[in-house]
Formats: C-alpha cells, sequence, structure tokens
C-alpha cells in the first residue's frame, strides 16, 4: 500500500502555489474548453452556411445543388455541402481543412466569383474532387448509401444490372455518378458523354506491360511530346503499355494489315475488317513504328494480309483495363437504338465483315454519336457469326 | 348438302346474325358522344406528312397541311376517312369456330368471315391461353410474331414494338429478318458497296441539280412514291424535283426514265424515256459494258483504284466463259432496246457527269440481285461513285434521302425488347433444332413446309414450325404473294392473332382481332422528315378511342397485367403515356444540349413542333474516293466488288460470283410462259396509298376506283384486242388465282404490260363471283389485289427475298356475275 500512500503525497505536496493535482485538474479542464472551442470553430466551417458564405459558393455549386435531389426529396433527407466535400474521419477530416486553404486563397482572390471564372474552374475543381472521392471509393457517398442496403427488386432492371455489378466490386459510386449535385464541366474534347459516364476517363496509374482497351476513338501522336498527330486508335481496341511518359504513353498495337495503299490500317485480325487503328502516310512508312512479319492471302478476297505491329504514342486517358463495360454499353445502345424500327438482328446473324456493310446501310436512322457508332460496329463484328457460332 | 350450304344452315338456325349497322352518321354520332367537347385547331402528322386537324363537336372536321408543307400529298384527303370507316374494328372480335373449339377449330372456315363479339377480358385471356397452349406444346419455334411491317407513325405508341415487347415478356418466337421492298437489293448491296445502299442518306439534291448533266430514273418514280415516307414526310424533295423539271425545260439536265411504262415522273419533268421490256434490265445493262469496253469509255484508273474482280467479270462479257457475248445485238432480242440506242447510251451515260437513280422495282423480282449489282458495275466503269452529281443512288425515291440531315439526335422510342434482366413466362429458346430468324418472305414457305432447309445469304435455314401468329398493324395479306397459297398455309395454322384499326384482309383471316385506335386518338411525337431530320412533331390527340379501340400502349398494359402480379407494371417501367412523351423529348433535348435549341416539353407541345434547320449538302461515297484506304467500304475488301468471292464460294447456282443473266421463270414478250399468258403484271408502290394503309378510306378511295374496284392500266391495243375499254370490269388471272378490276385504258402502257398498284384490299368471293365461298381456294378477288396473282418465290439462294414482279397475267371482260365489292365491310356478326 506504500506506493499508493505516495503517490497521494506526491499529488497533495504543495508545489511554489498550486498543488500538482489542482494543475492537473485545470489543464484537463482547459483542455476540455479549449478543445470545445476548437471544436466549434471547426464545426463552425464544417456547416453549409459557412460554406455559401462565399459569394462564389453561393451562387454557383449551392444554386446547383439546389435543383438535385440530394437538396430536395420526398423524405426531406438532404446532404449539405460538408456531408460530401468533407471526410467524417478525424484525421482526413484535419487534412482535408488544411488543404482547404486553398479555398480561403480563392476567396481571397476572387478566383471564382463570377459564373465565367467558376466555369473556366469547374473542370480543375470537379477533377481534384473525383479523384478525393476515387481514392476513398466514395466514402462520401456510402456513410449514406450502403450497397448492402440496397434492395434490388425495387430498382429498374437496368439500374439492378448496373448496381449489382458495382456491389461485386464495392466500386466507387463517383465512377458513374459524376454531376449527380453539380452541373458536369465542360469536358473540353470529351466526346461521347454518355459512354464515358457509363466506361469511365480511364485508370490512373498505366503499368508497363499490361494490356488494355481504349474507351474513345484517340489520336496517336511521334512521341511523347509532339503534337503531330500520327493516326488514330479505334475504340475498344487492345493496346499494350511499353513505356509511360507524363501523360502520354507508348503503346503496341498488334494486329494485321492489307497490303495495298501505305498499308496505313490496322485491323483485329487476319483477313477481318475490324478496325484497329489508322495511321497517317508518314507514321506508317516511319522507321521503327512498324514491326511485320508473316504475310497471307485472304481467300474471300484475293488480297495479301501482313501480320503487324505498330508501336505509337497515345495520351494516358481513356485507357480501360476491362473490355466488357464497352460491349454492355454496346449492347444496350444496339437493342435499344436499332429496334426502333424493326427488330435488330442478333449480332451472331451476320459474320465480321458483312456487319460493317448492313450497320453503315441503317445508321442514317440510328441516333448515336461517332465514338458510340464505331463501337456498336466493332462490338456486332465482335460479336458476330465469325466468333459466335450459335445462329441459325 | 355441301359445305357451303351446311354453313348457311349453321348461320341460320343456330347463331343470329347480326344486321351490320349503318356507317358514317352514326359513326360520328357515336364518336361525338364520348368525345371531348373542345374544339379547335390541333397538330399531328402521318407518313403522309404534318397536318393541321379540326376538332369540332368532338369530331375531325378538317385536316390541312403543315404550314412548312410546301408539296402536300393530296392523301391528306384521306385521312379523316381512315377514321370514320366502316371498316373500323369496333370492339374485340374471336372467329365464330375458334370461340367454339379453339385450337381444333375448322381452320378451312377461316377468312368466312364470321365473328362473334367478346369483351376485352375474354379476348385477351383468349389470346394469352393460346399462347400458354403453343409455348407448352411446341415452344418458340411454334409462334410468329416477328412479321412486322409499316406501322402508324409515333415513337412511342409503335404498334409493332409494343406487340413485340409484350409477347417477348411471355416466350420466344420466330422472327424475320429483311423487308418486301428492298429484300434483295439489302443483301447484295453490302457485298458490292459495302452498305445497304437503300437505306442510305444519299447525295444531296442541291448537288445533282448543280453538277448533273444527265440523270438516269432506272425504274424509278420518285414523283409518287415521295408521297410518303417512314416518318412524318416533309416533302422537301419536291422542291428539287420543281427545280429539276425547269432544268430540264431549259434543257441544262438530261433526264432519261428507262422504264417499261411512262412514269408519274417522267410526266411531271417531260423528261425523255426509254423503253425496256419488263425483266430485261441485265441484258441492258451488259450489252452498254459490252459497248463501253469496245469502244474504251470507261475509266480504267477509279476500276484499278477502287474495285475489285473487273479482270473476272470481263471474260463473262465477252463471253469466254459461257460463249455467249454480250453485244448490243445479243441484248437487243431479249430487251427490246434497238442496237443503235444500246450503243448511243452507253456513250450518253460516259459523256459527262451522270447520276444514276435507280428504284426498287428492278430488285423485287427472281434474280433482283442482279440488276442491282450490275448497275453498280455500270457506275463503276463510269468511274463517278463519290463525284457531286454522279455515281449511282438506291434511293432517291424514299423518305426524302437527298434531303440534307439537320444532324440533331432524333428521340428514342417506347422499347421493342425486353429489359435487362426481365424474366419471361416462358423462357424456353429450344427451337426443335429449326431457326429462329428466317428471311421475311419465307414465312409461308416456312408453314407449308417445317423442317425444311435452305439456303440464304452464306447460312443455311431450317423452317420453324409455325403454328401460331401474332400481327399487329401490319396486313401480310397485301405484301406477301399468291393469296390461294396463303390459304393453304393459313389452314394449318392453329391460331391466328390480329392487332389492327381497320378490317383488314390480316384480320379476315384471324381467329382473335383486337381494335386499336388510330394515330388520332392518342397522343405522340414523331420525327419529322426520317433522313432531313427536320425537326419534332407534336401528334395532338384529336378525340377520344372510337368504339372499344384502345391504344396500342394500353391493349398490352393489360395483356402484360395477366402474365403476373407487377408485370403491367414492367412493361410500362411504370410511366404512363405523358410521362413517357415528357422523357422521350427531355432524353432527346438532353442529347442535343449546345447543339439544337429545343424548349420545354410543355412549350413544345404547346407550338405543336421544333424545328432543327436545315442540313449541308452531302456526296455518297466522297470520303471513300477521297482516301479508299482510311475509308473503305464495307465490302469484305473494302473496294468495289465486282466479283465477289465470298458470294462465290457459296456456290449458288442462281447467284453466282459476278453479275450475271439469268433467264426467269416467267417473263413477257417472248419470255417463258409468255405463250400462255403474254401479259407482264406491274404490282407497283401505289400512288395514292401507302402500301394498303388508306385503300379503306371510302371517300378518298372512290376518287380513283372504276366501278368500285381498283384500277387495273391497261394498253389500248391489248384492250381493244379483248373487246374491253376503260370502265370495264375486267378478270385478270393465271393459273394462281383471278380477281377483278375496273378498266383504265391508257397509252402510258406499252403492249404485253397491265398495272395493277399493290395495297388494293383483297376481297375474296366466291370462284364465280358468288357471295360465299371467299374462304376457299380459288376465290375470285372482287376489289382487285395483284398479289392474288403474284408469285411466290424467293429472288435466289442469297437474299431469298419476294419476287413480286415475276409475274405473268391473262385478262379478259368480265363476263359473269357482279360481285359487291367485300374488303371494306368488315365481318358479319354473329350472335352467340
Amino acid at each position: 500500500m506504500r506506493w499508493l500512500l505516495n503517490i497521494w503525497r506526491t499529488l497533495t505536496k504543495p508545489a511554489k502555489y498550486l498543488t500538482l493535482g489542482t494543475i492537473s485538474l485545470s489543464a484537463f479542464l482547459m483542455g476540455i474548453i479549449f478543445w470545445g472551442g476548437f471544436h466549434t470553430a471547426l464545426e463552425a466551417t464544417n456547416t453549409e452556411e459557412f460554406c455559401i458564405s462565399c459569394h462564389g459558393m453561393e451562387s454557383m455549386p449551392y444554386q446547383e445543388l439546389k435543383k438535385t435531389v440530394h437538396f430536395s426529396n420526398s423524405s426531406g433527407v438532404r446532404a449539405t455541402c460538408p456531408d460530401c466535400h468533407v471526410p467524417h474521419a478525424f484525421g482526413p477530416k484535419m487534412a482535408r481543412k488544411l488543404e482547404a486553404s486553398h479555398d480561403v486563397y480563392g476567396w481571397l482572390f476572387n478566383t471564382i466569383n463570377t459564373p465565367e471564372k467558376y466555369n473556366a474552374k469547374r473542370l480543375e475543381m470537379a477533377s481534384r474532387e473525383w479523384k478525393r472521392f476515387d481514392q476513398n471509393k466514395s466514402l462520401a457517398c456510402k456513410n449514406c448509401h450502403q450497397y448492402e442496403s440496397m434492395k434490388w427488386d425495387s430498382m429498374s432492371k437496368l439500374a439492378q444490372k448496373q448496381m449489382k455489378r458495382a456491389a461485386e466490386t464495392d466500386q466507387s459510386c463517383i465512377d458513374c455518378h459524376k454531376g449527380i449535385a453539380h452541373t458536369l464541366p465542360d469536358m473540353g474534347t470529351a466526346r461521347a458523354p454518355e459512354l464515358i459516364a457509363e466506361v469511365g476517363r480511364g485508370v490512373s496509374g498505366l503499368q508497363v506491360g499490361q494490356t488494355y482497351f481504349s474507351a474513345l476513338t484517340k489520336p496517336l501522336f511521334f512521341n511523347d511530346k509532339t503534337d503531330v498527330e500520327a493516326g488514330t486508335l479505334n475504340i475498344a481496341t487492345k493496346v499494350k503499355i511499353l513505356e509511360v511518359k507524363g501523360n502520354r504513353a507508348k503503346i503496341g498495337i498488334d494486329g494485321w494489315r492489307k497490303k495495298i495503299g501505305a498499308g496505313r490500317v490496322i485491323y483485329y485480325d487476319f483477313g477481318l475488317n475490324i478496325l484497329s487503328a489508322q495511321l497517317t502516310k508518314d507514321a506508317a512508312l516511319e522507321e521503327g513504328v512498324i514491326k511485320t512479319f508473316e504475310e497471307k492471302e485472304d481467300p474471300m478476297t484475293g488480297l495479301i494480309w501482313q501480320r503487324v505491329e505498330a508501336d505509337i504514342w497515345t495520351d494516358s486517358d481513356y485507357l480501360l483495363s476491362d473490355l466488357q463495360p464497352l460491349w454492355d454499353y454496346a449492347q444496350s445502345t444496339y437493342d435499344t437504338s436499332c429496334s426502333v424500327c424493326h427488330t435488330q438482328p442478333a449480332p451472331a446473324h451476320f459474320d465480321a465483315n458483312t456487319w460493317p456493310g448492313m450497320f453503315q446501310g441503317m445508321i442514317s436512322f440510328v441516333n448515336m454519336d461517332q465514338d458510340t457508332q464505331a463501337l456498336v460496329q466493332k462490338y456486332l463484328q465482335e460479336h458476330s457469326s465469325t466468333f459466335d457460332k450459335s445462329a441459325h | 348438302m355441301n359445305r357451303r350450304d351446311f354453313l348457311k344452315g349453321l348461320v341460320g338456325t343456330s347463331y343470329v346474325v347480326l344486321s351490320g349497322s349503318s356507317v358514317l352518321a352514326p359513326l360520328n354520332a357515336l364518336a361525338a358522344s364520348g368525345a371531348d367537347a373542345s374544339d379547335g385547331w390541333l397538330t399531328t402528322g402521318s407518313h403522309m406528312g404534318a397536318f393541321k386537324m379540326k376538332r369540332k363537336n368532338g369530331v375531325i372536321s378538317e385536316v390541312i397541311p403543315f404550314d412548312t408543307d410546301m408539296y402536300p400529298t393530296d392523301m391528306i384527303n384521306g385521312i379523316k376517312g381512315l377514321v370514320y370507316n366502316e371498316s373500323r374494328i369496333r370492339y374485340p372480335m374471336v372467329r365464330l369456330d375458334f370461340l367454339l373449339k379453339g385450337h381444333q377449330s375448322d381452320t378451312k372456315q377461316r377468312g368466312d368471315f364470321r365473328f362473334v363479339r367478346v369483351t376485352w377480358d375474354k379476348a385477351l385471356g383468349l389470346f394469352k391461353d393460346s399462347l400458354d397452349l403453343i409455348q407448352t406444346k411446341y415452344g418458340p419455334s411454334g409462334l410468329h410474331a416477328g412479321q412486322t411491317g409499316w406501322r402508324a407513325t409515333g415513337q412511342l405508341h409503335s404498334c409493332t414494338s409494343h406487340m413485340q415487347r409484350a409477347v417477348a415478356m411471355h416466350g420466344n418466337f420466330v422472327k424475320k429478318v429483311g423487308d418486301y421492298s428492298t429484300g434483295a437489293g439489302q443483301t447484295i448491296l453490302p457485298y458490292v458497296l459495302g452498305s445497304t445502299e437503300v437505306y442510305a442518306q444519299g447525295t444531296s439534291w442541291s448537288l445533282i441539280l448543280e453538277h448533273s448533266k444527265t440523270i438516269i430514273l432506272w425504274s424509278n418514280d420518285p414523283y409518287k412514291n415521295l408521297q410518303v415516307g417512314w416518318n412524318a414526310e416533309t416533302h422537301e424533295s419536291y422542291a428539287y424535283l420543281a427545280q429539276l423539271k425547269e432544268k430540264v425545260a431549259k434543257g441544262e439536265i438530261r433526264v432519261i426514265s428507262i422504264d417499261p411504262v411512262v412514269s408519274k415522273t417522267q410526266q411531271y419533268l417531260g423528261c425523255e424515256h426509254l423503253y425496256i421490256n419488263p425483266q430485261t434490265d441485265v441484258p441492258f445493262m451488259l450489252a452498254i459494258a459490252h459497248e463501253m469496253v469496245e469502244k474504251n469509255l470507261l475509266d480504267n484508273e477509279f476500276i484499278e483504284g477502287y474495285s475489285l474482280g473487273f479482270d473476272k467479270f470481263l471474260p463473262y462479257l465477252q463471253g469466254q466463259t459461257d460463249g455467249v457475248e454480250k453485244t448490243p445485238e445479243w441484248a437487243s432480242k431479249i430487251c427490246g432496246v434497238s442496237p443503235e440506242v444500246i450503243r448511243d447510251f452507253a456513250k450518253v451515260l460516259t459523256k459527262d457527269r451522270t447520276q444514276i437513280l435507280m428504284g426498287w422495282c428492278v430488285q423485287r423480282q427472281q434474280h433482283g440481285e442482279q440488276p442491282y449489282w450490275m448497275s453498280a458495275v455500270l457506275a463503276t466503269m463510269i468511274g463517278q461513285i463519290g463525284l457531286p452529281g454522279g455515281g449511282i443512288s438506291y434511293g432517291h425515291h424514299y423518305s426524302g434521302i437527298g434531303v440534307p440531315s439537320s444532324g440533331a439526335a432524333a428521340p428514342g422510342a417506347f422499347p421493342r425488347n425486353l429489359d435487362d434482366g426481365q424474366k419471361q413466362l416462358f423462357d424456353s429458346t429450344d427451337f426443335n433444332g429449326a431457326s429462329s430468324v428466317i428471311p421475311v418472305a419465307r414465312w409461308i414457305d416456312s408453314i407449308l413446309e417445317p423442317g425444311k432447309t435452305i439456303d440464304a445469304n452464306g447460312s443455311k435455314i431450317t423452317y420453324p414450325d409455325i403454328k401460331m401468329m401474332v400481327f399487329s398493324g401490319n396486313n401480310p395479306w397485301n405484301h406477301h404473294q399468291d393469296r390461294n397459297r396463303m390459304k393453304e398455309a393459313f389452314f394449318k395454322l392453329e391460331c391466328i392473332v390480329s392487332i389492327d384499326m381497320n378490317w383488314t384482309a390480316a384480320c379476315r383471316f384471324s381467329d382473335i382481332v383486337l381494335p386499336a385506335c388510330t394515330t388520332f386518338e392518342r397522343n405522340d411525337i414523331d420525327i419529322y422528315g426520317s433522313y432531313a431530320n427536320r425537326g419534332l412533331l407534336a401528334m395532338q390527340k384529336m378525340v377520344e378511342p372510337l368504339f372499344e379501340s384502345l391504344s396500342d400502349f394500353e391493349i398490352f398494359t393489360r395483356f402484360a397485367a395477366l402474365l403476373g402480379e407487377g408485370k403491367a407494371q414492367e412493361y410500362t417501367r411504370g410511366m404512363n403515356e405523358h410521362q413517357w412523351l415528357e422523357m422521350l423529348y427531355n432524353d432527346c433535348k438532353a442529347s442535343n444540349e449546345g447543339k439544337f435549341e429545343m424548349p420545354s416539353f410543355e412549350e413544345f407541345w404547346k407550338a405543336g413542333y421544333v424545328y432543327f434547320g436545315e442540313g449541308k449538302p452531302w456526296v455518297r461515297h466522297q470520303a471513300f474516293r477521297d482516301d479508299p484506304e482510311i475509308n473503305p467500304l464495307g465490302t469484305p475488301s473494302g473496294l468495289i466488288e465486282i466479283f465477289s468471292r465470298k458470294i462465290a464460294h457459296y456456290e449458288y447456282d442462281d447467284c453466282p460470283g459476278h453479275p450475271t443473266w439469268m433467264e426467269k421463270v416467267e417473263r413477257s414478250h417472248g419470255g417463258p410462259g409468255s405463250k400462255k399468258h403474254p401479259i407482264w403484271l406491274q404490282s407497283c408502290h401505289p400512288d395514292k396509298r401507302l402500301h394498303s394503309q388508306m385503300c379503306e378510306s371510302t371517300e378518298f378511295r372512290e376518287t380513283y376506283t372504276v366501278k368500285g374496284r381498283e384500277p387495273v392500266y391497261l394498253n389500248p391495243e391489248d384492250a381493244k384486242k379483248r373487246g374491253i375499254k376503260s370502265g370495264d370490269i375486267v378478270r385478270v388471272f393465271n393459273d394462281r388465282g383471278q380477281l377483278l378490276a375496273g378498266a383504265v385504258v391508257s397509252d402510258k402502257f406499252p403492249q404485253g404490260i397491265i398495272r395493277i398498284q399493290e395495297g388494293a384490299w383483297y376481297g375474296p368471293v366466291g370462284k364465280d363471283g358468288s357471295k360465299e365461298g371467299g374462304a376457299e381456294i380459288g376465290a375470285l378477288d372482287s376489289y382487285g389485289d395483284p398479289n392474288t396473282l403474284t408469285l411466290d418465290i424467293g429472288t435466289s439462294k442469297l437474299a431469298q427475298a419476294c419476287s413480286a414482279y415475276t409475274c405473268l397475267v391473262d385478262y379478259e371482260k368480265y363476263q359473269g356475275k357482279v360481285p359487291a365489292v367485300s374488303s371494306f365491310s368488315g365481318p358479319i356478326e354473329i350472335a352467340l
């Protein structure tokens, strides 16, 4: 019991003015008061009221939010700015608050105080937010929306299909739901917005040696810097990453070409008019771009085909690790768009080389942008009777 | 007692025949009683164009063309008569014997037109029970619900989409591929020019007018056929035809119509005529090609750079492969064009910029692939494909092709397909080893010879054993060939369901008939101008559905409800007519965001239309011409295929590897069969109808009929030989059938040729003209449907398409008992 007595003595022993106990107690109380104040102050910056006290925030993003289901809905539950834009856990919240110095700078120097200025920075700001959402698989969304609690039966069949697939991989919500609370930025060159909303803008951090698939028809370049185009990579084409430098990647495209003209067009496989890439004349003739292998005559046309590999540069965006989302999008677009006038033939009704003629012969009636057209045609070709022998 | 007397007895004793209720006045009155009383002008449209309709006292009182329609068709005068019509299906009805005996009914009675009125619940219940029975007993190969055709316009209420979605919720079924209009063309041209061409946008008229020096109308009558379109037609093509007429008058453009008859377009333009014997375009074309080679009039550079296989075709042309050199002298004996004219024509084609405009008729005959293929070869030899005002088109007579597209996004439509993951009541996909998709015109063959395997487009097709058909807004008893053969096939069917607004012949030969309302009894939206895509049109409901008719949307929502709990909701995706329209509009608006200004749905509906503006002129195949490597055609080689190795490797005797002249099973002017039946029957697209749509519109029909019958156009000398003058009733016949029609004697029709336009409603009566016996094989058609006489064979093993133009007949002045026309009066209503 002696040690207990010693402690008591130490604590009760008068210091110069106060006992250590008194000091500790006061410190403890002070701590509570200080923490309370800090917390109150912090929480004050964590209210919507605070967020929209800046003109820039009130006049643009807040007004946009007000038009969405996250602001007004039948259940009366709503999301405020910090619910989505500030992490709920302490550590990340602190980190986010430190980052917010950015916002203060913006406020001080009026960088987004007019709609024009706001729109000019919209893509930059949105991209930062999307990246943040991606880093924790859209945790901010999942604080309210959980895959486990979703009632599949009350969803439409289409939503079910998409959501179940997303749930399997615990997919980040923002992958598909960009623009759910604020106006989508003008993506500039981003084409086929519905398609991209579905399949995303590609993976970040391409792995050398891995294969990827193009989510759009993409420009090709001679090297990692130049803007001089060397051709185009068709949508849904498999490429291998050979090298990554900054925002460019050197890719290898395997395929076959017809030995006519300059041999600028690379197709998916021997004798199949499934487009992989088209090169400019200069690129096709440039040393080191095209490696050539064996040659064969196509019995259906009498043309000579040659196996090739093109090694060439492209921007590192819009490259997907998985082809299936592209096919899913193509299939649903085909089924919907091509059944307005007639029953759409099954993809395996024609062979790969007949589809371009059939598809191009009907396309005037159909409502698809260029990328989607190219994708649907490729989907039909790669699911044609050439590959799927189940028809008839 | 013979069967007919027995039937008469049945009707007389066991059942009461309800006397046919009188027509227009009561219809109007009935309409008025149930209608919205608000009057005024509303906007709507149809295949015939956009128009304004006036509603007065709850009935449609006036129809006038839309303000933007500078060249309206006079068919709009027939619109009102479609709504208030003695042929209207007033309530659900079931064929008498089917109601009594179901799938064990006497199918030979089908077509006797005795029907019993039932409730909607009863009719839809019978429909569903029949589907259950078929799926259980035979599986999906027993059901064909894929025989679809032209419908009424409207993106939401498109009747074929509704029927196919609902029936697919029940189970799977046999479907078709191709269509009757362009079956051979849309199959051969992808091999040759890399696209269907028939449905592809063509070089803009403005560029043709600017650059062409010569325009060839090849069996092509755009002035007649551009009156209608797949969507609400804008009729803008007519402005260009008017300019062309001026240029022809001034001698700036030479237009030559190659045709057995003087077409409506030729008469309008005042252009030249080059007569050719029917079905002999290929020998004529071969001889032109021969002459081009002889006189070196061909563009060798173009042939070399843009096509494949000319070297394999040349030996045939020069007679090295078959011992027959395709000289103008050789061709002249077949096609009836003198060697001098052929030689001169080769010069005409190659002298200056020449635009060839092909019609669709020449491919609707046996070996119909060949004239299309050979015309592409001619155009390649001329070498102007891809130049403004040069080359070849297969569509300038259709739906405004040649009017530049606005480029706006068009609205979507109510889905034809099941939604992802939707469960079917019967989900079997086992077609018993038969094909699930058959060429469109081969379904009667399939019913008659189930299990038979045929060649089609490089594949083998095995005919399914079809036991039940469902038709919606579709009248195969117009567009299919050979009525008596159809009857034989229909004897074998257990159940036929038709959903339509008026009593078409297809309804007459059905077991369950469901009344759909007309376009003007529901709200919808349509694309204004199929290829022009000039804007969106509001189709505003004029009156409530007449009698017990319902919209297709409502019919199949009720049907879906029979499939189980929540199925109606699944069918409609939980949205009503208004919500669907608003969604289709807003989706379209979103797609056009930033490109084409579209007001809110409410504002659009109030205005009645949105205008997207005009498109930019465009040249077909220009990109290919500019760079054939980067912009290859959709052919196997990417080039024009004069010789197709792919087709050659199918080894079809009736479609070899290059264009070939093959004799027809029937051909006039000295060809096979012409001794027995010397007259060629031309059954072209009608001038006053869209196929069979509008034939029932009484007052409008009476503007062109002869003694109440469809006109048959006769050559004066042929008619005189037979003692026939205009206004006489003529019996047209061959070994396949017989019909009555009203004579119009006209020098526009050369000897050995008659014209009866397709789309005339089949109205069978007894063989000898008596009222009874219309259901029997050999019946006399009282109105004049040319497909009573046409030949039901495939064009070839390639396309297996319809060959209606290979048809010989003879005719005489009708001396027998003149029957009343039986096509339009609706059924004999029996009360049980």
